[in-house]
């Protein structure tokens, strides 16, 4: 054990001091290794995040329920508490562990010159559901969800008190404090005054994300109703989006699924059931062929071109050291050692600067960049995530092998006499 | 600052698929015609460098192939944005407009009201047919979700289909600029029709007549065993009802591609938009014409409305194309560093590899600047050609199809089928790219090149 140890050390030894040699060379190749591994890194993370969005979780099995056939879904608010409860009815019915219903309210705080820059979204939900039913905010621990329940209380008692994300905040130059003026663009007419209360802790994805007291909007249309004469706004019946259930298990949620979907409470319009990660699929249904290239075309095509990188320095370097390689033979080295040799030059190269770039990338990009800015559907941002290292490491290592396994095999069957041949 | 970098992308998306041919084409010959003249004015005579290529022909080829990749990658994702691009160009015609409610931006959140359609078609300026008619299409827009089929075990899937509800589909037909297939016809004044009955005798059903975009006659077409596109007399299930195609509809590579057409009636009572309408869309005389409707409805004092050229509505329609364009060019500059990086590493070896020679041509009395030519051309020798083998790789994707999303802003949004397009800019920004990258990527090397003294290099 002790001997393979020490051979290990004196060939990483060698390997060591053989990139060491040409450092131009070794740091060029990693530069390029590093910022291809960048765009592999960015890739796969956002491949990973929408994988991962539309893979079911057996340990938090949420569902959805919209409306049936159209997008966006607009059900009517009546149906809020009964599907909140999944339309539970008879004595031994499924109730669902935990529930919430989002509405949607879009506004402009400049309606001369309405811009993107200067229109926001809003959730409206109940503010005691945003800890424990929204995606990422039901993960927080410790003083972020601490920070984030304080401004839940907030918004409770102040109705019109709303959560914005420090992303649209900048873009609307507001600050926690102050108070907006919002017209509306999805229901004419309901136009609201809100007043900032706080953001979502930093680190999620929802500093895009804008949250409201559903109680507030609903007010807002019984407001209009008074102002005209008792006649209801146009959009009154259709201000629920979707409600969120969550349940134990897939076959909970085939329970519950029966039960709203047999109900003949939701026949106009008609409602349709789905786990969260199927509702997901079907959003992004759309744009499958653009993930299929991300997935099939541009990383496979990244990878080549970093293991031609690798494959070029390697085979630059062979060629170089032809005469030193024939001496390593005289002095006894079999050709299985050279082969050796060649390929940890070219895995140390790749693997440090795989490391490295992913490292790097997961840092800087979540920690300073504040995610990648790439809105896909509902995803305004995605994070490199933790595992990126990992990806670093291997496709460094792997690419950098795949590269160099040519010229070392040429520098495997270097001839001592040719080459002495040569010299002589 | 802000302004001037969205004032900078909108130029760049200009030059990349629409205006820049002749820009490109300039700055591409004054690069070509730079390497020209350094050919003419460098002296060393290019065959050396030639030769030098073809002895180390290994890692020629490595380097060429690093590039071919980088710029083949980046010409189909470019195709990509282009024909994102171009469907929201076709989508649109300049002597339309389009009418939403106020504060609408996309059809799917637009509810206009029945009584103001016909006040709206007096207005002036509005185009009449030879019998008097407003040419005027009044329609209800709705995103329907479609259960997809899947075999036994397969997640369950779904599709955003884009159903578009018309009072008169000749006269949307026209409005729109858009043409039936030869052997289908509008659909019937009513709308629907009696399923033939079965041979049993069991009792038949009503089906919505429609119209299909030829895109989305593909797509649906894959859902049925033999895969074929659908064809007139076909039928298909939408919401709770079967579809019977009556007619497809011409190919123009715009958003209508993937769309169904039926009856305003049959859609609205569907879909529960019956007494109301998304949008109106008139025809002018022309582009000024319809700026001048816009600006008058602008004011319209009955209804709150929000009306717009039609182009101006799909160009807007075009903002997930910027988003997939900036995207693009991170990757794209990403990769070429990574590239030059490559390069470099070839030079620098080249060059190392070849200090005696350089030793030589100076004892023969070629200048440090020669030198540096010499080996910054055999740089652009290998990009140029990397570089054309990787739009001639690229190219190969013009005319693929693909699935994507156009849309104006979070919400709303069109699903549709577009067909990727390699135009000459997008060729000629692949070139332009590859040269950079071999220049960047030559000049550091030949610039060591040419720092080395005669003597100390033959020692």
């Amino acid at each position: 054990m002790l001997e393979i140890l020490t051979t290990l050390a004196k060939y990483g030894l060698i390997i060591f001091k053989n990139v060491r040699r040409n450092l131009l060379r070794t740091v060029l190749t990693s530069l390029g290794t590093m910022v291809l591994v960048l765009v592999i890194t960015l890739i796969w993370s956002v491949l990973h995040f929408l994988d991962n969005a539309m893979a079911e979780k057996a340990n938090n099995f949420k569902v959805i329920v919209t409306e049936r056939w159209q997008i966006p879904s607009r059900m009517p608010f009546a149906y809020a508490d009964s599907l909140s409860d999944a339309a539970a009815r008879e004595p031994g019915d499924l109730h669902p562990r935990d529930a919430c219903t989002w509405q949607f309210y879009g506004g402009t705080i400049d309606p001369k010159n309405r811009t993107r820059e200067n229109s926001l979204f809003f959730i409206c939900l109940q503010p005691d559901k945003i800890p424990t039913m929204v995606d990422e905010l039901e993960d927080l621990k410790g003083a972020r969800m601490e920070q984030l329940q304080q401004i839940v209380r907030k918004i409770e008692e102040q109705r019109n008190g709303v959560m914005v994300g420090s992303g649209i905040l900048k873009r609307l130059g507001k600050k926690v404090g102050e108070r907006m003026k919002i017209t509306s663009f999805n229901y004419k007419d309901i136009d609201l005054e809100v007043d900032i209360v706080g953001s979502p802790p930093e680190g999620t994805r929802h500093d895009m994300s804008c949250f409201m007291n559903r109680d507030y909007l609903n007010m807002a249309f019984e407001d209009y109703k008074a102002r005209n004469k008792g006649k209801s706004h146009p959009l009154a019946d259709k201000t629920l989006g979707l409600v969120w259930l969550r349940v134990d298990s897939r076959a909970d949620f085939e329970r519950v699924a029966a039960q709203i979907m047999s109900s003949p409470e939701y026949a106009n319009p008609a409602v349709k059931c789905e786990s969260a990660s199927s509702a997901i699929s079907a959003f992004l249904e759309s744009m499958q062929d653009i993930f299929w290239g991300m997935r099939w075309l541009l990383a496979p095509a990244v990878l080549v071109t970093l293991s031609l990188v690798i494959a070029n320095a390697i085979s630059i370097s062979v060629r170089e050291r032809r005469m030193e390689i024939a001496v390593l033979k005289v002095l006894g080295f079999r050709p299985g050692h050279v082969l050796g040799l060649i390929l940890g030059e070219a895995v140390l190269i790749g693997a440090v600067s795989g490391l490295i770039s992913a490292g790097g990338a997961h840092l800087l990009v979540n920690n300073v960049f504040g995610g990648i800015n790439f809105p896909i559907a509902f995803f305004s941002k995605f994070f490199i995530p933790v595992d990126a290292v990992w990806w670093g490491l291997s496709i460094g290592s792997l690419t950098a092998f795949a590269g160099a396994i040519i010229p070392a095999w040429s520098a495997r069957s270097v001839k001592v006499a040719d080459v002495f041949a040569k010299v002589a | 600052m802000a302004n001037a970098f969205a004032r900078g992308f909108d130029r760049l998306v200009q030059i990349l698929f629409f205006s820049g041919r002749t820009e490109l084409a300039m700055v591409l010959a004054a690069a070509l015609g730079f390497i020209v003249i350094l050919l003419f004015v460098g002296k060393v005579p290019v065959s050396y460098n030639v030769r030098n290529l073809m002895v180390r022909w290994k890692t020629t080829v490595m380097t060429g192939l690093a590039f071919t990749l980088v710029v083949s990658l980046m010409t189909v994702m470019l195709a990509f944005v282009n024909g994102m691009y171009q469907l929201t160009e076709k989508s649109g015609q300049p002597g339309n407009v389009i009418v939403l409610a106020d504060g609408a931006t996309d059809e799917s959140f637009s509810t206009l009201s029945f009584v103001d359609s016909s006040d709206i078609e007096q207005q002036p300026g509005v185009l009449r047919n030879e019998s008097g008619a407003a040419l005027c299409s009044k329609e209800v827009y709705v995103i329907v979700n479609q259960e997809v089929g899947v075999a036994a075990g397969e997640k369950p899937r779904r599709r955003f289909v884009q159903v578009r509800g018309v009072e008169d589909p000749s006269m949307a037909g026209m409005v729109h600029g858009l043409k039936l297939r030869t052997g289908g016809e509008w659909f019937s004044a009513g709308g629907v029709e009696e399923a033939a009955a079965a041979d049993d005798g069991s009792s038949s059903n009503v089906l919505i007549q429609a119209i299909v975009g030829n895109g989305l006659a593909a797509e649906l077409g894959n859902d049925r065993p033999e895969r074929k596109p659908l064809q007139v007399g076909d039928t298909f299930s939408l919401g709770a009802r079967t579809w019977k195609v009556t007619g497809i509809l011409d190919s123009t590579g715009s958003t209508f591609d993937s769309e169904v057409w039926a009856k305003r009636s049959r859609v609205g009572e569907e879909f529960g938009k019956q007494n109301t309408y998304s949008s109106y869309l008139i025809r002018t005389e022309g582009p000024k014409a319809a700026r001048a409707l816009t600006k008058d409805l602008q004011n319209y004092k009955k209804a709150a409305l929000n009306p717009q050229v039609e182009t101006d509505y799909f160009s807007a329609q075009a903002e997930t194309g910027k988003q997939f364009l900036v995207a693009i060019i991170v990757v794209a500059i990403v990769m070429a560093v990574g590239g030059v990086f490559g390069v470099m590493n070839t030079m620098f070896a080249a060059i190392s590899q070849r200090t005696k020679d350089i030793g030589v041509l100076r004892i023969l009395g070629y200048a440090r600047w020669q030198i540096l030519v010499s080996f910054l051309l055999e740089s652009l020798v290998i990009a140029l050609i990397g570089g054309l083998a990787g739009c001639a790789l690229g190219f190969l994707a013009d005319g693929w199809t693909a699935r994507s999303v156009v849309s104006s802003g979070p919400g709303g949004g069109k699903s549709v089928v577009l067909q990727m397009v390699v135009s000459p800019e997008i060729l000629m920004t692949g070139t332009l790219l590859s040269l950079g990258m071999g220049a960047l990527g030559g000049f550091v090397p030949a610039l060591s090149a040419m720092r080395f003294r005669a003597l100390e290099s033959l020692r």
